[in-house]
């Protein structure tokens, strides 16, 4: 085998391939402008939602959560028409379990907790003294005393309340239902107690569940009784088919109840056993609703009443469901009646003592009156009546903003706006000793919203009473807090002059309050959101003056930079066209974008500068200056400047610019495709990974080349040469390495592919004078011999080595002189070339003799194949070296593995219809051996 | 070996009427054969007094219990003596419940436990046993009610508190008591005793803050004879009506179920009263009471 194989290219005569081809008006990849909108967005992702809830296995938290519920309804059957109120309430259960919370110290009275000092509760009652000290000895000695322990926190509170429900069940698992009945008495008494009022409303739920437990146990009993273990709904209940035994135990219950001495227990107990009255007689149910709505009246405590009031609604609609309504109904109208209690001398000094403000007290009672006037709602036919009724209640009486209140939030939107002239007349005339005048007014606000745009609303009138109450207002927080539903009230239904007046008020305000609006940032924050979401054409608010500078009111940079990726974020997620063509709206938008880019240091995580980069890559992608080209290269410069630390953005800006020196005329002169590529030249070095930069100057050399500025290709393209050995193996992407090894074949191939048609500098005294020092810096690069990278680029580069001693290359572009024309085919070029090749051949025997060293000879048997194929190809056959090589190579290849491979036996068949000498010559030396 | 007696009534509610027939089983448990001389199962029924030592004489003194007056009292045989095997037995019986013909009084008393009258009826089982072996006992109450008549036209009172009646009606008065104006409804004075006593009342007018509104049950019960007799008020039940400042001018729902056992039609015998009384109280803040006191007749009425 002789060591050295001169390779010698064969030229292809005029070989030309009639490739099928058809006529097309549009580049097959040209980017197509998915403009995705935020509806559209939407949906997509829940019809992904809706396809993929199937698979989707439910947090196991919530998934009890559900279960809890559905058992709870479990029996209740769904019609279309009814309220499943169980559930309803249920959902309004957990949100005043989180609302109503407090740091305060909690008290909890109970004979059957363990710890606690040993108290007596001194009851209210005319036994004379001597008994009862008697008694109180008698107490001492009782093992149920009762003992008080204080000083609890919230959480400690509520263990304890699960402990006494747990203690219900336990003592009636063992027979001790007495003991049972004390337990749930005594935990309806804590119900009276209005210390630590903030709380209140999360007390009675959690107390009023451990009752509903009570009655179910008392009830599920007393079913068992009479029925044994048949399932029996109580609606099937016949209290005739009861036997007496059971009838005999309810009765005995409800005797028992009823001399409970104090009467906030007592009427609890009596609700949480009102199911059982179905025992003895089903009628006596509903009359007894109706005098328990009677007797809530001797509670004094409004706090206390309304929320026992609560209890026997739901109980009721547990019962009855959609029937029950009308005792929503009575329980409002009597709690009307009682509705100066509320703001009772006696209870101001309450909420005073316990330092609470006077719309704290009275957001107490606000989930109590919603839920009423929910089921209120609920039963009555027309609303409107309803509502006109109430707002003639809120301006006859006393004290109306909590009733105004929870009306304006419970009733429907349409109902609201039809009466709201009136009722910011009722506001307005009020708003001097309001309290709760930003909820009233901002939920005024949030229905108006609502407000369809035929709806002949009076718009205007309404929006200013409504500003100018709320300029009126002392706090900040309101007026932040009224203005966000009526900026979006203003930005549906009125004009952009009229929002723009808004926006300066609420700035002269801002200022004119004379706190730090760093303060208020959160609230400015979302007012802009609910802005941006609602404004008809996103595009507007950058046409008001007040708008920039409201946005940076605050003027911490922290603050600015949430504000300004939040405009930003809705105004791509929302602007409708694909480019920015408005020079104030470039201008704003480059303001936020420079606000955005200022934001980012040395320890901004990586994820908060990939937003950030992706949404000034929008605004970059979206400006357009039309046919002014040099503006549009004006405006990337300035970009770079201003987003010089995101590397994303400058990549971004690279593709735009070129993408633009390709858009560009010739016509013009070539000015703009030179500073287009000196642009692209300048920034790239500015970058980080290699790899990203290897790839940019590729595409800057392509670009040039293609706009026939080949001094700068060549520049791209010898930089790229230079920067090939500082590519690492590895790059970090989403936080992991990946190899760099496809890409880098992808990127050199491309690389090669355009040097065949770079023409070469005939200044510089060597031919082919880039992919000489591509050859050199392959050697120089210490790659392993056996790294498939290394010898699939030998491969390629002797591909392009062969294609180059053509006489006419495959391909080229206008106005370029490639080499074949520049030299034509001169005898010391192909010499040159040849001598690259021979080289290359030998580097690739080498490769093939270390692969067999290192037993890979999987790979040792393909590339053997590869360059063989080569030869046969691209080689002139008619030389023995070649030949015998290629014998050689075929050897080799069938010592490893026999020519049944699939490849090889592709190669010999297509070898077996070439008709010329040389090859039918090396067919038959390939058989020989 | 153990063995054990119960009796177990055909009517789980335990309450009979006059004439009716007491019908239940006597069941006999046991873990070997028991051997006995005789199952007899007797009925009584008696008012037992008591005289307050409050009331009685210093020749009272040393006894201030009067004798029991005898209702009822009759006994059959269930079994004559022999054998009973082990395990369940049940033996059932029948009696009718008629009072004494020479009985004092109308007839049956209703069943009723005060603190000085108590009227009791008992149904008791005795086995009597060989010598070795102690006689088994058991017992078991049972309650008597009158036949319910009509029901009484009801007699509604009404009244009104204000400072100056109380000082007409000559209770004692503080000298700066609160203005107040008072209204309370009793439905009916004659109550049926199945029936919740129903009435409402009103703070028209109040001052000072109320802390609580109270319904009390009181009996009079009065024992002995025209030489010398006791008189005396207990409270039943006590039922808080108004809990707190209630609301001024509004009706406010009276409602008392009265307790089995504890009362009974109002009574009046030679050696013995049981009446009852209403009494509703208001007692401010300041733990001063206001009362007013409504005498009430207790019927066994539908």
């Amino acid at each position: 085998m002789p060591v050295y194989y001169k390779w010698t290219s064969v030229p292809k005569q005029k070989e030309r391939h009639d490739y099928p081809s058809l006529d097309i008006s549009n580049h097959p990849l040209k980017v197509e402008v998915l403009n995705m909108k935020l509806g559209a967005n939407k949906s997509f992702i829940e019809s992904l939602q809706k396809w993929s809830s199937p698979f989707e296995e439910l947090d196991p938290l919530l998934r009890f959560e559900q279960l809890n519920v559905e058992n709870d309804i479990g029996p209740v059957e769904n019609n279309e028409n009814t309220i499943n109120y169980p559930k309803v309430w249920n959902a309004k259960r957990t949100g005043i379990l989180n609302k109503y919370t407090t740091g305060e110290k909690l008290t909890i009275v109970s004979s059957f907790l363990p710890g606690g000092e040993k108290t007596l509760l001194r009851q209210v009652s005319n036994l004379n003294e001597k008994v009862k000290h008697r008694l109180e000895q008698l107490d001492d000695f009782d093992e149920s005393s009762v003992r008080k322990t204080m000083g609890l926190s919230q959480q400690e509170f509520v263990t304890k309340i699960h402990m006494l429900d747990d203690e219900i069940k336990k003592a009636w698992d063992t027979e001790q239902r007495v003991k049972a009945f004390k337990i749930a008495i005594q935990c309806s008494k804590l119900l009276s107690d209005i210390n630590v009022m903030q709380f209140y409303p999360s007390k009675f739920v959690l107390i009023s569940d451990v009752l509903r437990n009570f009655g179910a146990l008392v009830y599920d009993r007393l079913k068992k009784k009479s029925f044994g273990n048949a399932d029996i709904k109580l609606q099937d209940i016949d209290s005739s088919t009861v036997p007496e035994s059971a009838r005999e135990t309810c009765q005995n219950w409800m005797f028992k109840m009823a001399s409970i001495r104090e009467l906030l227990p007592r009427l609890y107990m009596e609700m949480s056993l009102l199911k059982c009255y179905a025992f003895i007689s089903k009628s006596e149910i509903k009359p007894t609703i109706e005098r328990l709505t009677r007797m809530i009246r001797g509670i004094g405590n409004p706090l206390v009443a309304i929320y026992v009031r609560v209890y026997l609604c739901n109980v009721a609609s547990n019962l009855f469901g959609k029937e029950s309504e009308c005792y929503f109904n009575d329980n409002l109208k009597e709690f009307l009646e009682e509705y100066q209690q509320i703001f009772s001398q006696n209870m101001a000094k309450k909420f005073g003592t316990q330092l609470l403000t006077a719309d704290q007290y009275l957001s107490l009672y606000i989930p109590a009156i919603d839920w009423l006037l929910y089921g209120t709602l609920n039963y009555t036919e027309c609303k409107h009546t309803l509502l006109e009724d109430m707002l003639q209640k809120c301006e006859t009486t006393e004290n109306s903003e909590l009733l105004l209140c929870c009306c304006v939030c419970a009733f429907d939107s349409t109902n609201v706006i039809k009466k709201s002239t009136a009722l910011l007349e009722i506001i307005r005339n009020q708003s001097d000793h309001m309290v709760l005048l930003s909820q009233v007014l901002a939920s005024v606000g949030e229905h108006l919203c609502h407000a369809e745009n035929y709806c002949q609303l009076p718009s205007e009138a309404l929006s200013q009473i409504s500003w100018k109450i709320a300029t009126n207002m002392k706090s900040t927080a309101s007026f932040l807090q009224v203005l966000e539903p009526w900026l979006q009230f203003a930005c549906t239904q009125l004009s952009t002059q009229h929002i723009n007046m808004i926006l300066r008020g609420t700035i002269r305000y801002m200022i004119k309050c004379g706190k730090p609006a760093e303060d208020y940032c959160l609230q400015i924050h979302s007012v802009i959101k609910r802005m941006l979401k609602s404004i008809p054409d996103v595009e507007e608010v950058f046409l008001m003056d007040a708008f920039m500078p409201l946005v940076e009111l605050v003027q911490s940079s922290n603050a600015r930079t949430i504000m300004a990726k939040t405009v930003l974020t809705i105004f791509f997620e929302r602007y409708n066209s694909v480019q920015i063509e408005d020079h104030i709206v470039i201008s704003s938008l480059m303001r936020l974008c420079c606000i955005l880019h200022d934001s980012i240091n040395a320890v901004t995580v990586e994820d908060e500068n990939k937003a950030c980069a992706e949404l000034i890559n929008k605004f970059i992608h979206a400006v357009s200056y039309q046919d002014d080209l040099e503006q549009q290269l004006n405006f990337y410069v300035e970009c770079r400047s201003a987003f010089i630390k995101l590397d994303a953005v400058l990549i971004a800006l690279v593709h735009a610019v070129n993408a633009l020196a390709a858009r560009a005329d010739m016509s013009q002169g070539r000015w703009l495709q030179r500073a287009c590529a000196a642009y692209c030249f300048v920034t790239v070095p500015s970058l980080q990974c290699p790899l990203t930069k290897a790839q940019l100057y590729l595409l800057g050399g392509q670009v040039a080349l293609l706009n026939c500025c080949i001094g700068q290709a060549e520049t791209n393209l010898k930089t790229l040469v230079g920067l090939i050995p500082e590519i690492p193996q590895f790059v970090q992407e989403d936080g992991q390495n990946k190899p760099t090894h496809d890409k880098v074949v992808g990127l050199l191939s491309n690389f090669l592919s355009t040097l065949l048609i770079l023409p070469d500098n005939m200044d510089s005294n060597s031919k082919a004078y880039i992919l000489s020092g591509f050859i050199k810096t392959m050697e120089r690069i210490h790659w392993r011999k056996t790294d498939p990278l290394y010898y699939t680029l030998l491969l390629r580069t002797l591909d392009l080595l062969c294609q180059m001693t053509q006489e006419t290359y495959a391909y080229h572009i206008d106005g370029v002189l490639s080499n074949d024309e520049l030299y034509g085919s001169e005898e010391e070029f192909i010499e040159t070339i040849e001598n690259h090749a021979t080289n290359i051949c030998q580097e690739l025997l080498v490769v093939l003799k270390s692969l067999g060293d290192a037993k890979e000879t999987k790979k040792q048997y393909n590339l053997a194949l590869e360059l063989f194929w080569r030869i046969v190809r691209r080689g002139k056959l008619q030389e023995t070296s070649m030949t015998s090589l290629a014998t050689n190579l075929w050897a080799l290849a069938q010592k490893i593995q026999d020519s049944n491979n699939k490849f090889a036996r592709a190669l010999l068949s297509v070898l077996e219809k070439d008709q010329s000498a040389a090859c039918r010559r090396l067919l038959d030396k390939i058989n020989l051996c | 070996m153990s063995a054990s007696l119960t009796i177990n009534l055909k009517r789980a509610s335990k309450v009979y009427h006059e004439g009716e027939i007491i019908a239940g089983v006597v069941v006999v448990d046991t873990s070997t054969d028991l051997r006995h001389e005789g199952l007899t199962l007797t009925m009584e029924g008696s008012v037992n007094l008591q005289l307050s030592s409050k009331n009685t004489g210093i020749f009272d003194a040393f006894s201030n219990s009067i004798r029991p007056i005898n209702l009822i009292n009759t006994a059959i045989e269930l079994a004559s003596a022999g054998k009973i095997p082990v395990g369940v037995t049940e033996i059932p019986f029948e009696m009718p419940l008629v009072s004494r013909p020479n009985a004092v009084g109308p007839g049956l008393l209703e069943t009723y436990h005060g603190v000085f009258v108590n009227v009791m009826y008992t149904l008791k089982c005795g086995m009597k046993r060989s010598f070795l072996n102690k006689p088994l006992n058991t017992s078991c109450q049972f309650f008597v009610q009158y036949k319910p008549q009509e029901r009484a036209p009801p007699k509604p009172v009404r009244c009104e508190i204000t400072p100056a009646t109380l000082r007409a009606a000559g209770g004692g008065t503080r000298a700066n008591m609160p203005a107040f104006q008072l209204y309370a409804e009793v439905d009916s004075t004659v109550c049926a005793l199945d029936a919740p006593l129903t009435g409402k009342i009103r703070v028209d007018e109040c001052s000072a803050p109320i802390k609580s509104i109270e319904l009390q049950l009181v009996r009079l019960e009065t024992c002995g004879h025209s030489e010398g007799y006791s008189k005396d008020a207990t409270e039943i039940q006590n039922i808080q009506v108004g809990e707190g400042d209630v609301c001024r001018g509004r009706d406010i729902p009276l409602h008392m179920v009265l307790p089995r056992l504890f009362t009974c039609p109002t009574t009046a015998t030679p050696h013995f009263k049981i009446e009852f009384e209403l009494n509703i109280a208001v007692i401010f803040e300041d733990d001063y009471l206001v009362t007013e006191n409504f005498p009430i007749l207790l019927l066994r009425s539908r």
